[in-house]
């Protein structure tokens, strides 16, 4: 469970995955740098804004990825004018290595983005967007959650059970397989056993008696719905600016960008908008709440 | 107003000769408590699955079932899903869904309720419970006892009629077992439902309810008034050791004829009245012979630490415990305090950070290669079930090794072709020794080796026990059952969180425990010193003999005129 994020907490996972998908989308299909630089720049400050304890390690092994990849872009693809250097007899060029550098800061702020987003969708809020395309199988999913952690203790049990019982002596290799194998097929009988219960407790409680309604915590409120119309407003505005080509971006043979317009003006506005959205929401959030603790 | 009878009911299992049910005749009205009892086998569990028809067996079955006098094969599935509704023994395998949120609104989602709807009667019943903090936890989070209130409520939540039990706290610790009656004492005072509720331990089931239907063999043997029918066992020695304390004292010293004046009491406080106003005080000690243990250890925790991460509390914390050749050692306490803990350390299955624990003198740290587990040490799990492997009790008997016919107990051999998670929980209890014995164990753990078994099937387990123990081989039971406890142990020990606080030999440690003791010690305090069963304060009343004896025969007397 996310703690603190006040963000999000409050929203229906219906419009939080509809802007994680407005912000993630235009990162994918496009290779203009402002709009990835206000990407990596958002998710980074959303992250800090939402309270989710990034760890140390984690920005780490984002920098290393970032250096690696934008180390082998250059190293394996030789295209573009501006020959920097060359090695083992290979052009080292500056268009490369910017693109590189482009596409491995793309990666990583779709990385910080996936953070925020699973932090957020918890299984059931994931399954409750899943349970919107098919109820049954929303069904069958979370009952395969539930059984992951209990055959995983059942497992250590039956273990534990054989080898105090001194069946299961631990003397060699041999051993330890075929003991191994016996705990395996004990669990494997033991959640045959099982499932029966769970399926007379279902019938007994009226499962398949007729048509299903779906119930969940979650619903769409005010917020969902200014939260859904402020990310399809921005996307609709930088889709229609990719889609008329205003902030097209070549690398090779040699950089270019297409000429500034208001449009492209536009469209970097609105991302960074919707990449900062947010860390807004709970800047606003704080303050409000700031402006309450002193009436208080 | 009648809700559900049986009239001529017989059920044969596929492949079986004898019926498991013949000839049951009963009829509940509506708003009933109807307690069902009877020993292992004797029925209760088929009957009650056969009132439900989404669970009833596959088998023959003769006669009929009637709900509000619709035969229960012709009902609708929604009112025979949702009007009758259903606990079993098994807190974790009722449970369906992941979420306690979830789980609370499965059966509403069947029903196909709006959305809206659900909504309210989730939280009224989340209410009603008291489980709204649980309300977004995982399920397989929760304690037993949380998840068996929270099946309760989850069948609950449909508003059924009636309310079918077997056994719902067989597998709860005694305070999650109280939680979950007074929670059924609160649903059948409040929203008048008819509870029909199957149980081993009776002494909080036998004064809430309003009648008792006691089985055996498959019949129905008396069905009545709660507090006629249990003044009314003690012709059936093996019914009445089931049943509360106060019911046993009083049948087994009201000499007929001569208590017909007296209700038969049902609780602590009526059992107190009925001993202070019928009996002497003259003699106040029972007395006991002195225990000594002998001197070698088996057993000794020295001010053992052991926690399960480095961030977590200390489940053990200073644990210092010797139990000694021969005995038979009871650990008690509540849950979490580190019974089972110190055990499984015990058992060399859990690493402790600090301290020493030997067993017969060499630190468990010397015992190397599983050495521990060949003629020294054997444990007896929790869930007897994982300790079993193969498909029939005779396979799993030759598995281990074990010859039936050395066995120091008897075997029950009708078991031997069938499957060990078929047969009864005393009859796993025993496989289980059976095959621990196998490893000519000096040293046997146990953990709960009473949990959800039948008061018959108790004495059983005691007496095999105490054969072992005559026999030189030192036992170390963990229990919540006190009165199990009370009655077979050389000496108790109380756990209370991760050490011990009191260790005493049983006659004098529950005596002097006001809270955590038998219901016999706690209808006598006061009164009588040292008498901790039923048995003892039987004993001490006798020998006390009766108050006014002339004035009572003169009162029955009258009485029968």
């Amino acid at each position: 469970m996310l703690k603190g994020n006040t963000t999000f907490e409050r929203n229906s996972p219906v419009s939080v995955f509809i802007y994680y998908a407005c912000v993630v989308v235009p990162v994918i299909f496009t290779m203009n740098p402002v709009i990835i630089a206000l990407s990596l720049i958002g998710s980074i400050i959303s992250s800090f804004a939402g309270r989710e304890h990034t760890s140390v390690r984690f920005h780490i092994y984002m920098l290393i990825l970032f250096v690696v990849m934008t180390a082998a872009n250059p190293l394996f693809y030789h295209n573009g004018e501006t020959v920097l250097f060359v090695m083992n007899n290979n052009p080292i060029t500056l268009e490369a290595a910017i693109y590189g550098a482009i596409s491995a800061t793309a990666v990583i702020s779709v990385l910080y983005r996936s953070r925020s987003f699973t932090l957020y969708m918890t299984s059931d809020r994931l399954l409750y967007l899943f349970s919107i395309l098919s109820s049954k199988a929303a069904l069958i999913l979370t009952m395969a959650l539930r059984y992951v952690p209990l055959y995983t203790r059942h497992t250590r049990c039956v273990a534990d059970a054989q080898r105090a019982a001194g069946l299961y002596k631990e003397r060699n290799i041999i051993d330890d397989i075929k003991g191994g194998m016996r705990v395996f097929s004990a669990t494997a009988t033991w959640a045959l056993e099982y499932g029966i219960v769970t399926a007379a407790s279902m019938e007994a409680r009226g499962y398949g008696v007729g048509r299903r309604t779906r119930y969940s915590p979650f619903t769409f409120g005010h917020r969902d719905i200014v939260l859904t119309a402020i990310s399809l407003m921005l996307f609709a505005v930088i889709i229609t600016a990719g889609a008329t080509g205003s902030f097209s971006f070549t690398f090779y043979p040699r950089i270019e960008a297409s000429p500034a317009s208001t449009l492209a003006f536009a469209a970097y506005t609105s991302y960074g908008v919707l990449s900062f959205l947010p860390a807004i929401l709970t800047i606003i959030e704080d303050v409000r709440w700031k402006y309450l603790v002193q009436k208080i | 107003m009648e809700i559900l009878s049986a009239k001529n009911l017989s059920f044969t299992y596929p492949g079986e000769d004898t019926p498991a049910l013949s000839n049951i005749n009963f009829s509940v009205s509506e708003g009933e408590f109807v307690a069902v009892c009877g020993a292992t086998g004797s029925g209760k569990s088929t009957l009650l699955s056969l009132l439900k028809r989404e669970v009833a067996p596959m088998g023959k079955m003769t006669g009929e079932i009637f709900y509000r006098s619709t035969p229960l094969s012709s009902m609708n599935h929604k009112d025979s899903a949702f009007k009758i509704g259903y606990v079993t023994q098994r807190p974790e395998q009722q449970i369906v869904t992941d979420k306690v949120w979830h789980e609370l609104s499965f059966a509403l989602e069947n029903m196909g309720l709006p959305s809206d709807e659900i909504r309210r009667r989730v939280a009224e019943v989340a209410c009603f419970f008291g489980i709204e903090d649980l309300f977004d936890r995982r399920t397989d989070e929760l304690s037993g006892g949380q998840k068996q209130l929270l099946n309760l409520a989850a069948v609950v939540v449909t508003r059924p009629d009636i309310l079918i039990l077997d056994e719902p706290t067989a597998q709860l610790d005694p305070i999650a077992a109280s939680d979950f009656i007074t929670m059924l004492k609160k649903l059948h005072r409040e929203l008048s439902m008819t509870i029909i509720i199957a149980e081993h331990r009776l002494e909080e089931i036998i004064p809430a309810s309003d009648s008792l239907l006691v089985m055996e063999g498959g019949r129905i043997i008396v069905f009545g008034k709660t507090r006629t029918i249990a003044a009314s066992l003690r012709t059936n020695p093996r019914m009445l050791l089931g049943m509360p304390a106060a019911v046993r004292i009083y049948s087994e010293l009201a000499v007929d004829g001569e208590d017909k004046d007296v209700a038969c009491p049902l609780t602590v406080r009526e059992g107190r009245d009925y001993i202070l106003n019928n009996f002497r005080q003259d003699i106040k000690v029972r007395k006991v012979p002195e225990y000594t243990h002998r001197e070698n250890e088996a057993i000794s925790f020295r001010d053992v630490y052991l926690r399960y991460s480095r961030d977590s509390d200390d489940v053990l914390r200073a644990l210092s415990l010797t139990v000694y050749e021969g005995e038979l050692f009871c650990v008690v306490g509540g849950n979490g305090s580190g019974k089972t803990t110190a055990l499984l350390a015990a058992a060399g299955l859990r690493k402790f950070y600090s301290g020493s624990i030997k067993i017969f003198g060499r630190d468990i740290r010397s015992y190397k290669n599983g050495s521990l587990y060949s003629g020294c040490l054997s444990m007896l799990p929790q869930d007897v079930d994982t300790l079993f492997l193969c498909s029939t009790v005779a396979d799993e008997l030759r598995d281990a090794g074990t010859d039936v016919d050395s066995l120091p107990f008897e075997f029950p051999k009708a078991t031997l072709d069938r499957h060990p998670y078929d047969i009864s929980g005393g009859e796993k209890q025993l496989l289980g020794l059976a095959k621990l014995l196998a490893t000519h164990p000096r040293l046997l753990l146990l953990d709960e080796p009473t949990k959800g078994l039948d008061a018959w099937y108790k004495t059983k387990i005691g007496d095999v026990l105490r054969s072992l123990t005559a026999s030189g081989i030192t036992v170390v039971v963990v229990t919540h059952d006190i009165e199990f406890a009370a009655a077979y142990a050389d000496r108790c020990a109380l756990f209370f969180r991760g050490s011990v606080v009191s260790s005493d030999v049983p006659h004098k440690f529950f005596a002097e425990n006001s809270f955590y003791t038998t219901s016999a010690a706690r209808m006598v305090r006061g009164i009588y010193d040292g008498a901790i069963t039923a048995d003892d304060v039987i004993a001490l009343c006798r020998a006390n003999g009766r108050r006014n004896e002339s004035k009572r025969s003169l009162l029955t007397g009258v009485g029968v005129t």
